[in-house]
């Protein structure tokens, strides 16, 4: 201490001047790392993230089949209930294809002689009538359901996503950060939890109520937070020991403080991509429950329903169960590869498949 | 290893316990009462519930409920088909259900550790490509579209597989619902068996393994293979849940009367007792891969045992 008082006060008169603090071998020899230097750690998240093409086309899916969730039930005069038996079981026909040969409302039909091609709307009169994923069963557009019912799949989606940063994230990191008989008992009910299949639970829920939205968000409740809780306290119980949480602890910061103003945005990575990954599994299940009947009732439709509206005439009108299954699969998809894209960029060291 | 066992056993009677319970619960509050008729008198009535103990407190009642559904004694069917056992309703569907369920597993574990242990070797060349599409597809795709598209193609178009289960042919009507089952599993131990099998090939062991100058043969057999099938074991688990779920609709497309279509049934049609006593079932048989699992796993790997027990 003392020598350095003494170089203060030998230099006592002397004022820095600007060539005080540059690099004695000036310009880039020597610089500063400026490719990490310069970086922000999300600007390189974002450029991993968009060097891998997977996740981009994934979210570029996402974002479409988004955009004809909101966009695409009105961009017709029908609505996803308006029933017109006249009309009903038309192939798809598109304005403007049609003259391509493709999307005419031809349809083969198998008889016991061969198969042969009709057009539903010449036969009967319909040559003003454009259904552009053809119509179903009760003479429904099947485009305005489609599309409605990949409304439903996004809004469970949204859902699963809040309920897993609501009770999952919150369960975890208070189980990881208080440790001892509190950890414990939270991590004696989640083994029990765990230990009830996600089908009994969903069953018995729709035995006590009506199968509805609000049934499958509630059994979503119930079954989706276990898998983010486990991961938000193992990241709790690696960051809680750091030095930056005793600092704040010494500076007399409250414990919901550290948890979530101090831990929460350094754990922020694996949390995203827990979110990304259990997407897919609500938007799976809301369309598993749909299709075996017990999901969304009707006249409304998910894509569950609809392919199982669709599954009932898929020998004789093939075409019916197509957009559904195709939305739902893309959906999947691409949830799953930006998932995917999401893990790697936020943690390079993570490089599995 | 024995305080582990312990541990894990105790979990697991506690959690069917409090699953049990749930049930007991509900059965409480479903309105209805099991002597429906309306022509017994209050006196005829009273004598009904003494005789079935009904007029028992509720926590003795929890305990011959407890008991009754461990031995398998699970009341009857109300709607389905009247006054029909339910033990024996299910005794006839649960090995068909168990049968697709095996094949499937068998099919994908068999087909997925293949497709990982060919993309792990072949790593970054078209191959490594080939199975990593496969397997993004198999876990994304609902297994209802596989089962949709492969009636399709191979039941309705070429005709090769029947359509519809028929228990006479028994062989042939289960490859396709076993198929479009075992996709998940398929794709999830493919992408496992693949990381986990890089993981390994890069390890200090392996190269030291290597530098001893042992043969390719014994490399990958004794050394690299077995340490990187330990961790696969504990996916398996959970997949074996999703089979469930997906066996649900995988009976309803190609018409199998397993447990799963009972339960579909059972809750549409409100009969209580049916889907209280699938849901115990299924529970149970959960509860119990579970646990033979975990305990599987400490045997294998001393690496688990130790830790669990040190924790």
């Amino acid at each position: 201490m003392s020598d350095i008082n003494a170089g203060i006060a030998a230099n006592a008169g002397y004022i820095p001047t600007e060539a005080d603090f540059q690099f004695k071998n000036k310009g880039k020899v020597l610089g500063n790392d400026e490719n990490f230097a310069g970086q922000s750690y999300w600007r390189e998240v974002v450029i991993r993230f968009f060097k891998k093409k997977s996740a981009v086309v994934g979210m570029i899916f996402i974002i479409l089949i988004a955009v004809f969730a909101i966009a695409g039930p009105g961009m017709n005069k029908y609505t996803y209930e308006e029933q017109n038996l006249a009309q009903k079981n038309l192939a798809p026909r598109i304005p403007g294809l049609e003259k391509l040969g493709i999307f005419n409302g031809n349809e083969s039909m198998n008889t016991t002689s061969g198969s042969k091609t009709v057009n539903s709307y010449k036969d009967k009169g319909f040559t003003k009538v454009y259904y552009w994923f053809g119509s179903d069963n009760f003479g429904r557009d099947i485009w305005t359901r489609t599309w409605s019912g990949a409304r439903v799949s996004l809004i469970i989606a949204v859902a699963a996503t809040v309920i897993d940063m609501l009770i999952g994230l919150t369960y975890g990191l208070i189980s990881g950060y208080f440790g001892g008989k509190v950890d414990m008992v939270m991590q004696r009910i989640l083994e029990v939890a765990n230990g009830i299949p996600r089908l009994v639970i969903v069953t018995l829920l729709l035995l006590v109520l009506k199968p509805g939205m609000i049934t499958i968000v509630f059994a979503l409740m119930l079954t989706e937070w276990i898998g983010m809780s486990r991961i938000a306290r193992a990241e709790m119980l690696k960051l809680k020991e750091q030095e930056y949480v005793l600092a704040s602890k010494t500076l007399g910061a409250s414990n919901m403080h550290i948890i979530f103003r101090e831990i929460l945005p350094n754990i922020i990575g694996p949390v995203i991509t827990q979110v990304m990954f259990s997407i897919p599994t609500a938007i799976f299940t809301e369309a598993f429950l749909s299709f075996v009947g017990l999901g969304i009732p009707v006249p409304q439709c998910s894509l569950g329903s609809l392919i199982s509206d669709g599954f009932n005439s898929f020998t004789t009108h093939p075409y019916q169960i197509v957009p559904p299954v195709i939305v739902m699969a893309l959906l999947m998809l691409s949830f799953n590869l930006v998932a995917d894209g999401l893990r790697e960029a936020l943690d390079p060291k993570l490089k599995e498949m | 290893m024995k305080k582990y066992l312990l541990k894990r056993v105790l979990t697991s009677i506690f959690t069917l316990l409090v699953i049990l319970l749930v049930l007991f619960i509900l059965m409480q509050l479903m309105p209805g009462s099991p002597f429906n008729d309306e022509k017994l008198t209050a006196d005829q009535k009273a004598a009904l519930y003494a005789k079935y103990g009904l007029d028992q407190p509720v926590i003795i009642q929890f305990f011959r409920y407890v008991a009754n559904m461990l031995r398998g004694d699970f009341g009857v069917s109300y709607n389905i088909s009247k006054n029909t056992p339910i033990s024996q309703l299910i005794a006839t569907r649960l090995p068909i259900s168990i049968y697709i369920g095996f094949m499937a597993v068998l099919v994908g574990a068999v087909i997925g550790l293949l497709l990982g242990l060919l993309a792990a070797f072949k790593h970054d060349t078209i191959w490594d490509t080939i199975a990593t599409i496969i397997s993004v597809i198999g876990v994304s795709v609902p297994s209802y579209v596989f089962a949709l598209a492969l009636s399709y193609q191979f039941g309705f178009k070429l005709r090769w597989f029947p359509i519809l289960f028929s228990q006479q042919q028994m062989f042939q009507s289960s490859v396709l619902p076993s198929i479009s089952l075992s996709m998940f599993t398929m794709a999830s131990i493919a992408r496992f068996t693949r990381s986990e099998m890089l993981e390994v090939l890069g390890s200090d062991y392996m190269l030291l393994a290597e530098s001893k100058g042992l043969s390719g043969k014994t490399l990958i057999f004794r050394h690299a293979l077995r340490n990187a099938l330990i961790p696969i074991i504990t996916v398996l688990a959970p997949l074996i849940v999703d089979l469930m779920t997906g066996s649900l609709v995988v009976e309803k497309i190609f018409a199998i009367p397993g447990v799963g279509s009972l339960l579909v049934t059972a809750i549409q049609s409100n009969d209580y007792n049916v889907v209280i006593a699938l849901s115990f079932i299924y529970s149970a048989m959960y509860i119990g891969i579970m646990l033979v699992v975990d305990i599987l796993y400490g045997i294998i790997d001393p690496r688990i045992r130790l830790a669990k027990e040190g924790s």
